[in-house]
């Protein structure tokens, strides 16, 4: 009963409006790539102070919540993660609005967060305390095979191009391990230049990689960027509900995994998005649709990621270690209102407790018709925009967000830099999302392995720490059967007749995207781009093994195993383009596209390093003008394009106001402003 | 060349509009609100204990006082940008030691440890050994014989590589004359879950870190001047006969442009929030150390820690 009474603590005006607000806010920051959910939380903890306790934490979760679930927006619209937890969104969501599916995607994405969010504050409601010891069971070793289950989604992704792919994550695992080393403390990788110290950062590096490519592909063709159906089909709720209800194992699947997922600190909702992923494809009777634009794939990482804050507050309010960023952020809150946290906060401060919990229910369920009204309004801006209007907004979109994550101007030049790479890469077959995996895994992957081997040497227990332990024996398992599902499934499906699709799946099959490669049954011939590459693979590799030596023991293991596998898979690569063998690069294109592309690219790159220089908004205004005119293929009026240079400046303006004036950042002055 | 010639312009343009201000008296500073950026990610010892500050900042200067984060590189990102700030007294920097002096002994991170002025270092969280509540382990001096006997198979977890955790192992180790291991992990948080977890057999943490896990962690020692206030049942390393005072340290950073009058003045705003009761019992209780290392004590006090820095780093192998 006094469950009870907390409940209607939590349904005052004050804090539904808090909860309501925060939802909204937090959506809207979300779905901006780079403004991130830490960010929108650390600049409201200040407000909070004069709040009561109880209602200051449920404005921050409601934000939080938001911010999360908002990440799905970029990912399904514009191909970007919004936040690192929708990476895998980004998969069969981006698919999904291509072919005219984006509003159904967006449904289905809310439907699935709001599940996940329910699961995950359940849990903490009334399995807090027991389910805290699940982040004490998990050590070093765990950690790491827990990275390494998550790369094993490499091999799902690049079907039929696996060694792409590897190398792709060989690629990802060297950039995550720029900078100075947590094991070890080495300086690695950095060429010698102080500004590599701090690593390459994963949201700029997700920004450039994803988003980049796009905005150039735009740019390229008149093709409107997401297909439209004339009849807009609204909501499409019915029809969302019940996909959601048929995969109704794979909601509740993926929201215990994101429960438990977001209860390990340092793991968070990218790791938890990407496991469910991986699971959610191994289960499904369809998971050859994966990565083409199946609903299940939204679904999974959605609900998934949405779990991780209720699975987060559990160790964060239990035992006091906060499970992802914005927990710790909101445990310094807690901390500064002079609430003490730990094992005795469910008792002693229960009222708190509760009504946190109930505020952080009742946003996570108002998270569905506000997300649903934010969620249309954002695809329809998108398909109504012009594309002299969409180019620019994305591409200062991407600069905002990738500045915002730091208040660092390298961060940008590093985001366009990997964005132009990736570009090319993607041209010669090589998919952007291995290299993320690497680079999100990477760290965690490397850690994980360098302390169990520091303990196992110390203990004399080498091989029991790694295999020896049984959560480890099962994250183990769980790692072969997804790396050899396929497989199987391959193999049942030749004997068994065809699984009838669904029409969804059917639309998959019918509108598959990028899979304009040559056919692989051509002349035998030598494929030129992929033994450039390949030959460039090596030579990095070369470089980065040279780089190890000197490094303390602890520090070098890692690069340079990785080093020698990129060397080994690349040498392989070029042994199979001079055969003939293997995938191969789109052929060239007309020479008109490719110059609106390449006018774009150097503007887009003149902007980043100029930046810097002479200002943040006089640099984005410039470049916002001159992308909107590069987009622009058919000739328009002049009062267009008066209406479009106001909008140009209502867009740099009213960001600029909001990093300035609202998010505190620390603005590029240079002469300008 | 060009960009230089416009950086110069530049900087001369930021003095000439920072002259007015700094030639204002001194004693109504702040008349605006000022800003206060944090090296590191939200959440951790320096930005709890900033907002700590944040809280009773305008009860001392009439001003708010706004914090900003630019976290990385351990610090370094923000404090090589330092200098490039205008020196009107309205930005300061968290800054902290070991990292200001280990960081660029270890290699060029884009500053060197004389071209930061730090006005007040205000409080350290000090080292702390810490155990699960049910280890064999009762007292310090278990933990040594079972380290002499067992060279090597005692793993300490702590934060990071070559950081104050770290130094502190080293330190431990050349005092009580035993062999341990030391596993970095990504942070206080990671760490102290290794612990609790009984990954390994003791933690080498801050004393804070404790705090919040009540009976679930036993501290051994802790390495301050005199028993902690939060704790004051666990002896410190001195009385137990090791000689290890120390931790990460904390303070407050101007550009090198800021004039004298200022960086006393906001060393002295930093004092009187040091001496406000409030403050001082949610930072006692949070388990942080205040200090009084004041702008007319600095030079005294960097020079006796790069000393006392150096003999231990050396033992890490940083510089090398």
């Amino acid at each position: 009963m006094e469950l009870l009474g907390y409940f209607l603590d939590a349904l005052t005006p004050l804090n539904l409006a808090l909860a309501l607000v925060g939802v909204v806010l937090g959506t809207v920051i979300g779905a901006l790539p780079g403004l991130s959910a830490t960010m929108a939380v650390a600049v409201l903890v200040p407000f909070t102070f004069s709040m009561d306790p109880a209602s200051g934490l449920i404005a921050l979760g409601a934000i939080y919540t938001g911010a999360i679930y908002g990440g799905a927006f970029a990912a399904i619209l514009v191909n970007t993660p919004g936040t690192p937890s929708s990476i895998a969104t980004t998969f069969d969501g981006y698919p999904m609005a291509r072919r005219g599916d984006g509003g159904l995607a967006v449904t289905l994405a809310t439907l699935a967060s709001v599940c996940g969010g329910i699961v995950g504050a359940l849990a903490l409601l009334f399995l807090a305390p027991p389910l805290a010891r699940v982040a004490l069971a998990f050590g070093p070793p765990e950690y790491f095979w827990l990275a390494i289950f998550g790369l094993t989604l490499i091999a799902a992704l690049s079907v039929g191009n696996t060694l792409k792919g590897l190398i792709g994550a060989c690629l990802g695992l060297l950039l995550s391990m720029v900078g100075v080393a947590v094991v070890g403390g080495d300086v690695r990788l950095t060429g010698g230049l102080p500004a590599f110290l701090g690593g390459i950062d994963v949201v700029s590096a997700l920004i450039g990689l994803y988003c980049v490519p796009v905005i150039l592909d735009l740019v390229a063709t008149r093709a409107a960027h997401l297909k439209v159906e004339l009849d807009d089909r609204g909501y499409r709720l019915r029809e969302a509900f019940g996909i959601a209800w048929a995969s109704k194992f794979n909601v509740a699947r993926s929201s215990v995994i994101g429960t438990v997922v977001g209860i390990l600190p340092g793991a968070g909702g990218s790791i938890a998005g990407l496991v469910s992923y991986t699971e959610a494809r191994r289960a499904s009777t369809r998971s050859a649709n994966f990565g083409k634009g199946e609903p299940d794939g939204v679904i999974a990482t959605e609900a998934a990621n949405n779990a991780t804050v209720g699975g987060g507050f559990i160790p964060t309010l239990v035992l006091g270690i906060p499970g992802t960023p914005p927990d710790a952020i909101i445990l310094g809150a807690l901390l500064v209102q002079g609430i003490k946290i730990g094992p005795q906060l469910f008792t002693s401060e229960a009222n708190i407790v509760y009504t946190f919990i109930y505020g952080l229910l009742i946003a996570t369920i108002l998270m569905l018709p506000a997300g649903l009204l934010i969620g249309r309004y954002a695809y329809r801006s998108i398909i109504a925009f012009p594309k002299s209007l969409l180019v620019p907004t994305i591409a200062f979109l991407t600069v905002v967000g990738s500045f915002a994550i730091n208040s660092n101007v390298l961060d940008v030049q590093m985001m366009f830099v990997l964005g132009i790479v990736g570009w090319v890469l993607n041209r010669y077959g090589f998919q952007p999302s291995p290299i993320v995996l690497g680079l999100v895994l990477g760290q965690i992957a490397e850690q994980g392995f360098v302390q169990t081997y520091l303990i196992g040497n110390a203990t004399g227990n080498l091989l029991g720490m790694y295999f020896g332990r049984p959560i480890s024996i099962g994250i183990i398992l769980a790692a072969l059967l997804s790396l050899g599902y396929p497989f199987y499934a391959e193999w049942r499906m030749k004997k068994k007749p065809r699984q009838p699709l669904t029409e969804i799946a059917m639309q998959a099959e019918s509108h598959p995207v990028r899979t304009d490669r040559a056919p692989q049954d051509g002349p035998r011939t030598t494929d030129r781009g992929a033994l450039i590459a390949g030959a460039a693979f090596v030579a990095l590799g070369a470089v980065a093994l040279a780089n190890t030596t000197g490094l303390s023991p602890m520090g070098s293991v890692f690069p340079r195993a990785i080093s020698i596998l990129l060397i080994l898979l690349s040498a392989g690569l070029m042994v199979l383009s001079v055969t003939g063998r293997g995938v191969r690069a789109s052929p060239p294109e007309a020479a008109e596209t490719s110059r609106r592309r390449l006018l774009l690219g150097a503007v887009f790159g003149l902007w980043v390093f100029v930046m810097p220089y002479l200002g943040f908004a006089v640099t984005g205004l410039a470049a916002f003008l001159g992308m909107m005119v590069i987009a622009e293929h058919d000739s328009t009026s002049r009062l267009v394009w008066l209406r479009r240079v106001l909008i140009a400046l209502g867009v740099v303006g009213l960001f600029w106001l909001l990093m300035a004036r609202v998010l505190l950042l620390r603005m590029p002055a240079g002469l300008y402003f | 060349m060009k960009i230089r010639t416009l950086f110069a312009a530049t900087a001369t343009l930021a003095a000439l509009a920072a002259w007015p201000v700094a030639s204002q008296s001194t004693a109504d500073f702040p008349t605006k609100a000022m800003t206060y950026i944090i090296p590191f990610d939200a959440g951790g010892e320096s930005d709890i204990s900033a907002r700590f500050q944040q809280s009773v900042w305008k009860k001392y200067t009439g001003q708010d006082v706004i914090i900003q984060y630019q976290p990385g590189a351990g610090g370094a990102q923000a404090w090589s940008q330092l200098n490039d700030i205008a020196g009107d007294g309205y930005t300061i920097m968290g800054i902290n030691l070991p990292h200001t002096i280990l960081q660029p002994m270890e290699g060029n991170v884009g500053y060197t440890t004389d071209d930061l002025t730090p006005v007040n270092y205000f409080h350290y969280t000090p080292n702390a050994i810490l155990v699960p509540a049910d280890s064999e382990f009762k007292t310090l001096q278990d933990l040594i014989d079972y380290a002499k006997s067992n060279p090597g198979m005692v793993t300490f977890a702590g934060s990071g590589s070559k950081s104050a955790n770290n130094l502190a192992q080293a330190q431990f180790d050349a005092a009580a004359g035993t062999t341990t291991t030391y596993v970095p992990f990504s942070g206080t948080g990671p760490s102290i879950t290794a612990v609790l977890g009984k990954q390994t057999t003791a933690g080498f943490n801050y004393a804070t870190s404790a705090i919040a896990q009540g009976d679930a962690l036993r501290i051994l020692a802790v390495a301050a001047e005199e028993r902690m206030p939060a704790f004051p049942d666990v002896p410190t390393f001195k009385e137990l006969g090791l000689d290890l005072v120390g931790g990460a340290y904390r303070g407050v950073a101007v550009p090198a442009s800021t004039p004298e009058d200022l960086r006393q003045r906001i060393s002295d705003i930093v004092s009187e929030i040091n001496a406000d009761p409030d403050f001082v019992k949610k930072m006692e209780d949070g388990g942080f150390v205040l200090t009084d290392f004041t702008y007319d004590k600095m030079p005294e006090f960097i020079a006796r820690m790069k000393e006392e820095y150096a003999t231990s780093a050396k033992a890490l192998g940083i510089g090398q």
